[in-house]
């Protein structure tokens, strides 16, 4: 899949979890940057992407994600 | 030897000296004279651990260079669970084992066993609970790619037995403290300056606040049957101030005693109680140990029951307050006070506003009233919860918050206008607005800059209260944990 695509596809479901699209996709872009974005509403994004791209995170992939770069291709590693 | 006598002010000051003036120019000489320190520190409060100390600290080591060594992950994995079974085993060993096996004697006895037991006395190491949560968190990290393992094992000594923060944390973690005593220390006047003062809040804190409100508080908690409700009601107001002041202001002393050599600890309180709901609030309370809790429990229970969404966000949250609960103590009161903080979470949960944490009134004086209104609420509910922190046992504490309410809660109590309750508000006032003014910086008594004479008159009257208003006191509540 297009980077561009995977980003669109995070972008819609930070939008659903969120309620706001208040943010630039970008690869330097953290969770800090985003408001609403902290721990508790990780998991439930992290849910939405999975199902989002029909994937399976371990827990040690989430403790690798340091921006949307890494996200991004995390998410290209599996799919 | 409690950072506010003369005995810890002798031996400090001999090792600053030391440190600053012969061994400037060595980081090893440096390191090997903050783990001596630090073992003589530990020594004087309690010999008898001192090797159980040593030994951990081998065996940590040990197992984190072995975690990184391999790529094998079911190898990486055994050496982790070794790890987890020697920390865990320890805490479990010395400070649950009485509880574990009254309640497994009890059973038996439901069960028509006549079983009787005796309980073992175990003595509680000193800081076991802060050094093994932080030791633990040393090889999850390893294990996760988190950070490297340290190979020197001076530098991986004085990051568990750092003497500023063994007894009573904060918790510290390898990333940000390892790097630190890595590297040479160099003397900076600003940061020796701003330790100072960050010491200087720590022992008003403690010595005047704190301690000016256990006295009007334990009397009332030892004899709550014949209080009237407005009375309890004081109680838990001056016991919630005091449990407070008590940790923020050790956890002021101990940053402020690291920076005198240069390391920086984490923050451990960030005005709490400027705070308008409860998650607001767990974000600045005790920060080093809910921090550790999100990471390595929070995280991987919520990343496991995903798939129940807001259900499982919620029994995570409850499972992990409890176990911050638990961390206290081997005691079914804080079992209790961890449970009741998870559930004050469901509503947020519910209603999406989990995620609002923010300094209240940025860049303003004052708060606009809704937010007065929702800080003292949110105050409310902590101290009424307090009440299980400070009694003995769950019946107490119910009987204590029932009598609040059964028992002339609105009478006026005539103790109010006595001279140690007026004095002690005034000091409270003093304390909030202090800590109000510096809810921005990075400590609450970040005055850098003050004008000079200004920040000299606050150094004044700060030390004239202390002098004036201090009461000794030989132990810290967070001491027993």
């Amino acid at each position: 899949m297009e980077t561009l695509t995977i980003k669109e596809n995070i972008s819609d479901v930070l939008k659903s979890i969120l309620g706001h699209n208040n943010f630039e996709m970008h690869d330097e872009l953290t969770a800090k940057d985003v408001d609403g974005w902290d721990s508790l509403s990780h998991m439930m994004i992290i849910t939405k992407i999975e199902e989002a791209f029909n994937i399976k995170f371990k827990l040690r992939d989430l403790n690798k994600l340091k921006n949307m770069g890494s996200l991004v291709s995390v998410i290209q590693s599996k799919i | 030897m409690v950072f506010n006598s003369f005995n810890f002010v002798g031996f400090i000051i001999p090792i600053l000296i030391v440190y600053w003036i012969f061994f400037k120019k060595s980081k090893v000489s440096q390191n090997i004279l903050l783990l001596v320190s630090s073992l003589v520190f530990y020594a004087w409060a309690d010999w008898r651990f001192l090797i159980l100390l040593l030994i951990s600290i081998l065996l940590n080591y040990y197992l984190g260079k072995k975690i990184s060594n391999t790529t094998n992950e079911t190898i990486q994995r055994h050496f982790l669970y070794i790890g987890l079974i020697f920390n865990i085993g320890l805490l479990l060993y010395f400070k649950y084992f009485n509880f574990f096996y009254e309640g497994f004697v009890e059973i038996l006895n439901v069960f028509g066993a006549s079983a009787s037991y005796n309980t073992l006395s175990i003595l509680l190491p000193l800081g076991i609970s802060f050094f093994s949560f932080q030791t633990l968190g040393y090889l999850i990290d390893i294990y996760n790619e988190e950070t490297e393992p340290s190979n020197n094992l001076l530098e991986f000594s004085v990051f568990v037995s750092y003497f500023p923060k063994i007894l009573s944390g904060p918790i510290e973690r390898a990333s940000k403290m390892m790097p630190q005593i890595q590297e040479k220390r160099n003397f900076t006047y600003p940061v020796f300056v701003d330790g100072l003062r960050q010491i200087l809040w720590g022992l008003f804190a403690k010595i005047v606040i704190a301690e000016n409100c256990a006295a009007i508080a334990n009397p009332i908690f030892n004899d709550y049957g014949n209080q009237s409700g407005s009375v309890l009601l004081l109680g838990t107001f001056f016991y919630a101030i005091q449990l407070y002041a008590d940790f923020s202001g050790y956890s002021n002393m101990a940053i402020g005693i690291s920076k005198l050599f240069g390391i920086q600890l984490m923050r451990n309180f960030s005005t709490p109680f400027f705070s308008t709901n409860i998650s607001d609030f767990w974000r600045k309370w005790h920060i080093s140990l809910t921090t550790w809790m999100m990471d390595y429990v929070f995280t991987p229970l919520s990343f496991s029951l995903r798939s129940y969404q807001k259900k499982g966000l919620i029994i995570s949250i409850i499972a992990t307050f409890v176990l911050v609960g638990f961390w206290h103590g081997a005691n079914w009161t804080f079992v209790f006070y961890g449970l009741l903080h998870g559930i004050y979470f469901i509503p947020l949960v519910y209603s999406g506003k989990m995620n609002t944490s923010e300094i209240v009134a940025k860049g303003k004086l004052l708060p606009s009233f809704v937010e007065l209104i929702k800080m003292i609420l949110l105050f409310i509910l902590i101290m009424l919860t307090d009440v299980f922190f400070r009694t003995h046992n769950v019946s107490e504490a119910f009987d204590y918050i029932f009598l609040i309410f059964s028992n002339n809660i609105f009478s006026i109590p005539t103790e109010i206008f006595s001279s140690n309750y007026l004095i002690t508000t005034a000091l409270l006032f003093l304390f909030i607005a202090v800590e109000w003014l510096h809810r921005e910086k990075s400590h609450d008594f970040e005055i850098s800059h003050y004008p000079f004479i200004l920040r000299w008159i606050c150094y004044i009257v700060l030390y004239l209260l202390i002098l004036i208003f201090g009461k000794s006191a030989e132990t810290f509540i967070y001491f027993q944990f």
